[in-house]
């Protein structure tokens, strides 16, 4: 259980985020939305101490962060960043081994056991890349790159995953393959999940809760339902939508409406 | 042409394994010692193989037949150098493989960031004003090498992190600044000296002590293996700091480590052969081509490839114009520059 309460970022003497709260819990799905600019990045950077906040609390599982080493928080959250920038050549299997360093027995030193290699191998398959694993990174798709980068994630076994993006330069297929891995990923191991995307039908599909951020400010908080309102969404991006069912699951689905067809 | 992505023929999930790792760098550590052995008989006095070997083996105690001026030679003149130059190899293929995991950037070297030159520097400091002192000088080199491996650190760092380009510019910058300042140390010294000097810059590893040549082979087996236990935070910081943060790495702290034992590396093969260039991207880069770029792998075997490269270059430095002698770092500073270039291109 991760909770942010009242969170305030600077840089230098301009705030990124004021008094931002939030709370995730166990087996739900939240998703941050909110024009660039917003604090969404920022404000998912501080949640695993990336960022110190210049005022506000965050506590994982009851204690403070500050309080955690920095493995100890490795192991309880994950972030799941934009495309790596990959300059030296190392393979599928290598790169997913990556995400069990926070277990080793000390830092640094240290060599797999053979659990970490059966955990990377079943996130592989989780995410269907074991056939890629022995591929070299810079080999693969941006899909399936993307995919590697979660598997990294999902194989530190944390409760709580952080996604800054993570479907940005993806194609239609893959970006609902992404969000539903963690999506399952949240129904099966009571993961909790925090996506910042810019897909706002996305987060309306896979998400229990939304935040609505701008300029560093919450807007709203809620259920999809709650939330993604067009007067509420015209308040935060200045664009009218039209809001309706999506006519298989229900869910809000927007569309913006552009001057143009008016 | 080269091939640059090695191929990867092993096993489904195959990764570095402890089993592994000691097999390739056992392996590669019997080459050394071959190395070693076969390049002690070549020089200008030929010297009879198997007495030589004999002598070698057992460090000259028993009768193996050689003239007491053959054993000087061998043991005395060639062998010392010959370890020097192992020490001096593996100490600058270590740093550079380092400073490549750590800056993200397959072009980093301590010759080209100026931390040679920072180190050169240093020494020539100790030489000119605390001649007396023998220490003055690695410790003279270490805080060189150091405070230039800050202020490249410094320069290179943008907005936006810092990019191979701007690292290899702001190793420029230092490089020409600090070249200017050992133009200025030698004008302080008397013509004589100077000669030997330049000599010693381009890198020459004829002029040791006995203490520096165990200080060097010291700091650079403890170098290795300090280096070597931080390989993971290494193969991580080697894929973006901000990964590598997320991931548990204690970012500022290998930071400081890799650094500092990258500095004294650098500064104990300079302080006891002057700058000798390029080996800290040759060899590391051929090691990554062949092994992979786990660094639990690459750190270990880049030190003995990097002392097998140098022995070898050093004989070809005195063996080719013999008697007279080339210094060392014109030898791999030829192999080295091209492969720069292609590195660059392919960048």
């Amino acid at each position: 259980m991760l909770e942010a309460t009242n969170i305030t970022v600077k840089y230098g003497a301009r705030p990124a985020v004021s008094g931002v709260s939030l709370s995730l819990a166990p087996s739900e799905v939240t998703t941050i939305i909110g024009p660039n600019g917003a604090g969404k990045s920022t404000m998912l950077r501080t949640l695993n101490g990336g960022i110190a906040p210049a005022a506000g609390q965050i506590t994982l599982d009851g204690r403070s962060l500050n309080s955690y080493s920095r493995r100890a928080i490795a192991k309880r959250i994950a972030v799941v960043a934009q495309e790596a920038d990959l300059r030296f050549p190392v393979t599928v299997f290598e790169f997913v081994l990556g995400g069990r360093y926070a277990w080793a027995s000390s830092a640094g030193w240290g060599w797999e056991t053979s659990h970490d290699v059966e955990v990377a191998r079943q996130v592989l398959k989780e995410t269907q890349l074991e056939e890629l694993s022995d591929r070299l990174m810079t080999e693969l798709s941006g899909g399936e790159r993307q995919r590697a980068v979660l598997a990294r994630a999902l194989a530190t076994e944390a409760g709580i995953l952080l996604l800054d993006e993570p479907t940005a330069n993806l194609d239609l297929a893959h970006q609902a393959m992404i969000l539903s891995l963690v999506r399952k990923r949240c129904d099966s191991h009571g993961t909790s999940a925090l996506v910042v995307t810019h897909d706002i039908n996305l987060a309306a599909e896979f998400s229990n809760h939304v935040l609505l951020m701008k300029e560093g400010r919450s807007i709203a908080v809620g259920s999809p339902d709650e939330v993604l309102t067009p007067s509420l969404l015209k308040q935060v991006f200045a664009v009218d939508v039209l809001v309706d069912a999506h006519p298989v699951s229900g869910v809000p689905r927007i569309t913006p409406v552009h001057e143009a067809f008016r | 042409m080269v091939t640059v992505i090695p191929k990867k023929t092993i096993s489904w999930g195959s990764h570095v394994t402890p089993g592994k790792t000691l097999v390739i760098c056992g392996a590669l550590f019997g080459l050394l010692l071959l190395v070693i052995v076969l390049m002690s008989l070549l020089g200008s006095e030929k010297l009879p193989a198997q007495a030589s070997v004999c002598a070698l083996l057992t460090l000259g105690k028993a009768g193996c037949g050689l003239t007491p001026d053959q054993s000087a030679i061998l043991l005395d003149i060639r062998l010392p150098r010959i370890l020097l130059g192992a020490a001096v190899g593996g100490s600058l293929a270590v740093a550079g493989a380092s400073y490549q995991s750590l800056l993200r950037n397959p072009l980093a070297e301590p010759y080209l960031l100026g931390i040679s030159n920072g180190a050169a520097v240093g020494t020539m400091i100790a030489l000119v004003f605390m001649g007396t002192h023998e220490w003055s000088r690695p410790l003279m080199a270490f805080s060189g090498a150091l405070i230039a491996t800050l202020l490249v650190y410094r320069l290179a760092q943008g907005r936006t992190g810092a990019t191979p380009e701007r690292l290899i510019l702001a190793g420029v910058i230092v490089t020409t600044f600090l070249s200017s300042a050992i133009v200025f140390v030698t004008t302080l010294m008397d013509a004589t000296r100077i000669r030997s000097f330049t000599f010693w810059l381009l890198g020459d590893l004829s002029g040791t002590t006995a203490k520096l040549l165990w200080l060097a082979l010291f700091i650079a087996v403890a170098g290795t293996i300090v280096l070597a236990a931080h390989a993971r935070s290494l193969n991580l910081l080697m894929l973006g700091e901000r990964d590598a943060f997320d991931l548990g790495v204690e970012v500022s702290r290998v930071r400081l480590v890799v650094f500092i034992v990258a500095s004294l590396l650098v500064g104990s093969s300079v302080a006891s052969s002057g700058s000798v260039g390029y080996v800290g991207l040759v060899v590391p880069h051929l090691v990554r081509l062949s092994l992979g770029s786990d660094n639990r792998i690459t750190v270990p075997a880049a030190a003995i490839c990097g002392a097998i490269f140098v022995v070898v270059a050093d004989t070809l430095a005195r063996t080719i114009i013999a008697p007279r002698e080339l210094p060392v770092g014109a030898i791999t500073a030829l192999i080295g520059a091209p492969l720069f270039v292609y590195l660059l291109r392919r960048h």
